[in-house]
């Protein structure tokens, strides 16, 4: 009878695996951009070549000038960048009720050497305005913050709150 | 008097055995979420701040405009004039009809300059756009 040789267990050597493992993370760690890319969102008009202008009545608008020094005006009186917010919360929450072609719009208008982050600075105290206001109407409404909603009481908000920017072209330099 | 250490009986090794499959694990993860840089960026800018700020859910959708501290603008790879937005940026949103633009604009450029990005945009009909801006904390 023939003996079986025993054969000695045959094993893959694993301790090295940590190793390239370690290795492959570190490579993709250090290559990994998690920027979610975020900033403030717009729709810009369609480009019409021959423009109505429609009359809108003064008490639907809120124009705010921001002259190339920075200095704000809302609606022919000069306050700070940072009132923007508080001055037109109650002003957005006055036209809740109102139906969609009589909210509140608000009219950004900046001169052509106006320095850019004014303007975001400005856009983004309007749209702070705004979201403020969806907030306490979806906290009224439905005892909710509006991100925590579902969509369709989401879309609801905002039907009762539309943000409505307009940006108007800036002025020439004379 | 002598003093005798007090010692636990068990083992003191840590089991290093699943050490490979939780770094697999982490190794997924940052696999899975990594999108490797596609373009390089020419122009130096910095961001301006904001506190209202949305996240731009699909990536896929957003093509880029840059434009630097010395007013360069750059799309794709290649910096480009003024005159030359509408033409690339229609190409784009004929391959992409919802396109959003997002506009890396640095923050000591000129309204008059971005509102001249942004009728070049309107003529290409690529209308949403989004200013990008870092959080402002």
């Amino acid at each position: 009878m023939i003996k079986k040789k025993k054969l000695p267990e045959a094993t893959i050597p694993t301790s090295s695996m940590a190793d390239i493992a370690f290795l492959l993370l570190i490579f993709f760690l250090v290559a990994t951009v998690i920027d979610v890319d975020s900033g403030i969102g717009m729709t810009l008009p369609e480009f019409i070549e021959d423009i109505e202008t429609v009359e809108v009545p003064k008490d639907r608008m809120a124009a705010i000038l921001i002259n190339e020094t920075g200095d704000v005006l809302l609606d022919g009186q000069p306050i700070s960048l940072f009132q923007i917010t508080a001055t037109l919360k109650p002003r957005i929450q006055s036209k809740i009720e109102l139906p969609k072609n009589k909210k509140l719009i608000v009219s950004l208008k900046t001169d052509r050497r106006t320095v850019y982050n004014a303007y975001i600075q400005a856009l983004d105290q309007v749209k702070e305005a705004y979201f403020e206001v969806r907030d306490e109407y979806a906290n009224s409404k439905y005892g909710q913050k509006f991100n925590d909603l579902d969509e369709t009481s989401q879309n609801e908000v905002k039907e009762a709150v539309p943000i409505i920017i307009s940006i108007a072209e800036p002025e020439k330099i004379k | 008097m002598k003093f005798e250490k007090k010692r636990a009986s068990t083992k003191q090794e840590i089991p290093t055995a699943s050490m490979p499959d939780i770094i697999f694990m982490l190794l997924l993860f940052f696999m899975v979420t990594t999108t490797l840089r596609e373009v390089e960026v020419f122009v130096n800018y910095s961001l301006p701040e904001a506190k209202a700020i949305e996240k731009i859910e699909n990536r896929r959708l957003i093509s880029y405009i840059w434009v630097g501290q010395d007013s360069r603008i750059q799309i794709n790879d290649s910096l480009v004039k003024m005159e030359e937005i509408q033409s690339i940026m229609y190409t784009k949103r004929q391959a992409l009809p919802n396109v959003i633009v997002s506009l890396r604009i640095d923050k000591n450029t000129d309204m008059g300059y971005v509102t001249d990005i942004q009728q070049e945009l309107r003529k290409a009909y690529c209308l949403r756009i989004n200013y990008s801006a870092n959080v402002k904390i």
